[in-house]
């Protein structure tokens, strides 16, 4: 029986298994108030409350759709934190690098957070270039900015990776011309000098007269490329006084290039055909000079990594909800004293100790569903408004949606609101009609 | 008129004909929460049917002989039979089972549900009677609202005085109560719609043999009663 369930369990699909939490997550609300509410009807007399007290109601409602929308907007952007900066990973299938610092790397080629590193030079090229089972070569130039956007130099193969077919102009033809991110402020035809450096560091002299020409915008990558000076890794290596990567006079842009003119570059992206081709690559290309890793799987061991001070926010958030849920439920119990005096007259009138219960309940149960919903939607908005502000700042495109984690969280705190409604219920339930009946 | 009493099982309205219970108080002793005696009561005898008037002196124990007769107030001591069921000797739910199925109560102030109409007021106990005989009770709310002239559709907060006592009158009536128990029913109406009601709640009292027991300072309606008790200072006089 167990293991037929088990089996039906993993057979369903995730929608289903997460329509089925959910349900389940509803089961303690729907079981209380089942009992709660048998066979009575206090829908008018709820009614009358929730109308008779509504700015009371209102800010209790308003309370508990706070704390669940806060807890909602956490999770939904961390989601989105996570999933935005993997698409961002999407098209650096490999970096080659110098051995060392992985995610350091991961951070300069995909975030373009502005780190020097060691140079991979002619020979680990040479050895690339005679891969023939690699479909892509770019070498990453990265360092200089121009107004504090990152200047990349690469090939046109990796502009059309990272970006697709651009949404306006035309590829470099020349070594001067650029390509712009999607959010770049530049226009086409657009003159730039870049700096060397970046940030606080950045030196507008050191390239003197070295200018770029935009031509050309790439679509959206939602990440930091999008705001970016792309330009043809000659440009970069040029204004560095270097060699351009090929012989002398050979005035070509991108591969193959010359290792013998090489002049090295911090990181390579490449690519197979096949997943099991990219293994069998990353292999290959890890020694005593280089080392070949996925940034997909760096990054993911880094949310993995950080996966444990998300369960401690989930574990605090969740807190947060049960310490808010608790202050709305003492209001309840103080705000029920409010109507002992009519709770008093239906005993006087006939009505059983259960259905004043089932009026608290059903009161309660009404103000704390209406703050899960509510906080559903301040969640949303919520999560929006902070995937603004974190987009501002680390370029990456975040879509925080309400997924199902958020409808759970919501739900779980719905069921245990309702059952902690009991409280003011019973308390309500307990009281001597005759004492309440007297005090005006 | 009066048949036995079978105190297990009350049935929730009275059909035509059904039994009112005689009402007969002994040795009851009532405690206020700090155990200073506030009420005694040697013997009080009401058979059913009567109109059985109780007056005294503010602060003297009137509510309280109402509250214990409607069992809304657990004693210290004695009975409170009606019938041949003894409200001293019920469990708080077995007395709210009874005076739901046997009491009609109204109160000074009227006490209505002001977000509810007059029809959802005097048709309150349908939200805690079974489904079956919800029906039943809005009908007789409808019918008595008619019969008292108080409007059904109008919300209670824009009625007066005299038009709330009167749909409170109706929700007392709406379970065909076998006694209904006022407690100053009159006091916060002028003469002429104190009168009116006071007439009302006699007449529908002695049409259908119930018993009727009102608290109350008004002269008018303390001398059409049947029988007349005082209460003066927690002692209940004949
Ligand atoms: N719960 C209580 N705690 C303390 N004293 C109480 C309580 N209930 C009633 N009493 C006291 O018992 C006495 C009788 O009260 P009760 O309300 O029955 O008087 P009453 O005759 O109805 O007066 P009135 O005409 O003013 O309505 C009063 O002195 C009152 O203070
Ligand atoms: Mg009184």
């Amino acid at each position: 029986m167990i293991a037929a369930l088990e089996t039906a369990w993993l057979d369903a699909s995730p929608a289903v298994q997460d329509a089925l939490r959910l349900a389940l997550l509803l089961v303690p609300a729907l079981v209380t108030g089942a009992l709660a509410l048998r066979g009575q009807a206090p829908g008018p007399l709820v009614r009358a409350l929730l109308l008779r007290f509504r700015w009371t109601n209102l800010l209790f409602a308003g309370l508990m759709a706070l704390s669940v929308g806060l807890g909602v907007a956490l999770i939904a952007q961390e989601r989105a934190i996570r999933e935005g900066s993997a698409r961002a990973a999407d098209p650096f299938d490999i970096l080659v690098a110098a051995p060392g610092d992985e995610i350091g790397l991961m951070l300069s080629a995909v975030y373009l957070q502005p780190a020097s590193a060691p140079l991979l030079g002619g020979d680990v090229l040479d050895r690339l270039q005679r891969d023939d089972r690699l479909t892509l070569i770019a070498p990453l130039a990265f360092g200089d900015s121009h107004a504090g956007a990152p200047v990349v130099g690469t090939t046109a193969a990796f502009l059309d990776r990272i970006g697709g077919p651009l949404a306006e102009g035309r590829v470099w033809e020349a070594a001067h011309e650029a390509v712009i991110g999607a959010r770049s402020p530049l226009a086409l035809g657009d003159e730039i000098a870049p700096a060397h450096g970046a940030g606080f560091s950045a030196d507008p002299q050191a390239h003197d007269g070295a200018h770029l020409t935009v031509v050309g915008r790439m679509a959206p990558t939602g990440g930091p490329w999008d705001r970016a000076v792309v330009a043809p890794v000659e440009f970069v290596w040029a204004v560095h006084g270097l060699a351009d990567g090929h012989a002398p006079g050979a005035e070509r842009l991108g591969p193959p290039f010359d290792p013998d003119h090489f002049p090295g570059t911090p990181a390579f992206v490449i690519s197979t055909r096949t997943l099991a081709g990219a293994y069998a690559a990353r292999a290959r290309h890890t020694d005593a000079t280089s080392m070949a890793f996925f940034p997909g799987a760096t990054l993911s061991r880094l949310h993995l990594l950080l996966g444990d001070l998300r369960e401690a926010m989930s574990l605090m958030a969740l807190a947060a909800q049960g310490l808010a849920a608790a202050g709305v439920l003492g209001g309840l119990v103080a705000l029920t004293r409010l109507f002992a005096r009519r709770f008093a007259l239906l005993r006087a009138l006939g009505a059983p100790r259960r259905f004043v219960l089932a009026v608290v309940w059903a009161y309660a149960a009404t103000l704390m569903g209406a703050g899960a919903v509510l906080g559903l939607a301040v969640g949303a908005v919520g999560a929006e408004a902070l995937a603004g502000l974190v987009s501002a700042r680390t370029d990456l495109a975040l879509s925080a949606g309400i997924g199902w984690a958020e409808a759970h969280l919501a739900a779980a705190v719905f069921s245990l609101t309702t059952v902690l409604a009991l409280v003011p219920a019973l308390a309500a339930y307990r009281r001597s009609p005759a004492l309440d009946l007297r005090a005006g | 008129m009066t048949r036995p009493f079978a105190p297990a099982r009350f049935a929730p309205a009275r059909a035509a004909g059904a039994f009112v219970p005689d009402l007969l108080l002994e040795n009851v002793e009532v405690l206020a929460p700090d155990g200073r005696p506030i009420l005694r009561v040697a013997r009080l005898e009401a058979p059913a049917g009567t109109a059985l008037g109780i007056r005294g002196p503010s602060g003297a124990g009137k509510s309280t002989l109402l509250h214990v007769v409607a069992g809304l107030l657990p004693v210290a001591s004695g009975r409170v039979m009606w019938g041949d069921a003894d409200l001293a000797a019920m469990t708080e739910p077995a007395r709210d089972a009874f005076r739901r199925a046997r009491l009609g109560l109204i109160f000074q102030d009227f006490l209505l549900f002001e977000e509810l109409s007059a029809q959802q007021n005097a048709a309150i106990a349908a939200a805690w009677a079974p489904a079956r005989d919800r029906a039943a009770i809005r009908a007789r709310a409808e019918a008595l609202l008619d019969r008292f002239g108080a409007p059904g559709d109008r919300d209670v907060a824009s009625m007066s005085g005299g038009e709330r006592q009167r749909v409170s009158a109706a929700r007392a009536l709406a379970c065909d109560p076998a006694a209904i128990l006022a407690d100053e029913p009159t006091a916060s109406l002028d003469r002429e719609n104190a009168d009116r009601l006071a007439g009302d709640l006699l007449a529908m009292a002695r049409e259908a043999g119930r018993t009727l027991i009102a608290v109350s300072h008004d002269p008018a309606l303390i001398a059409s009663m049947d029988q007349v008790v005082q209460v003066v200072d927690g002692e209940v006089r004949g």
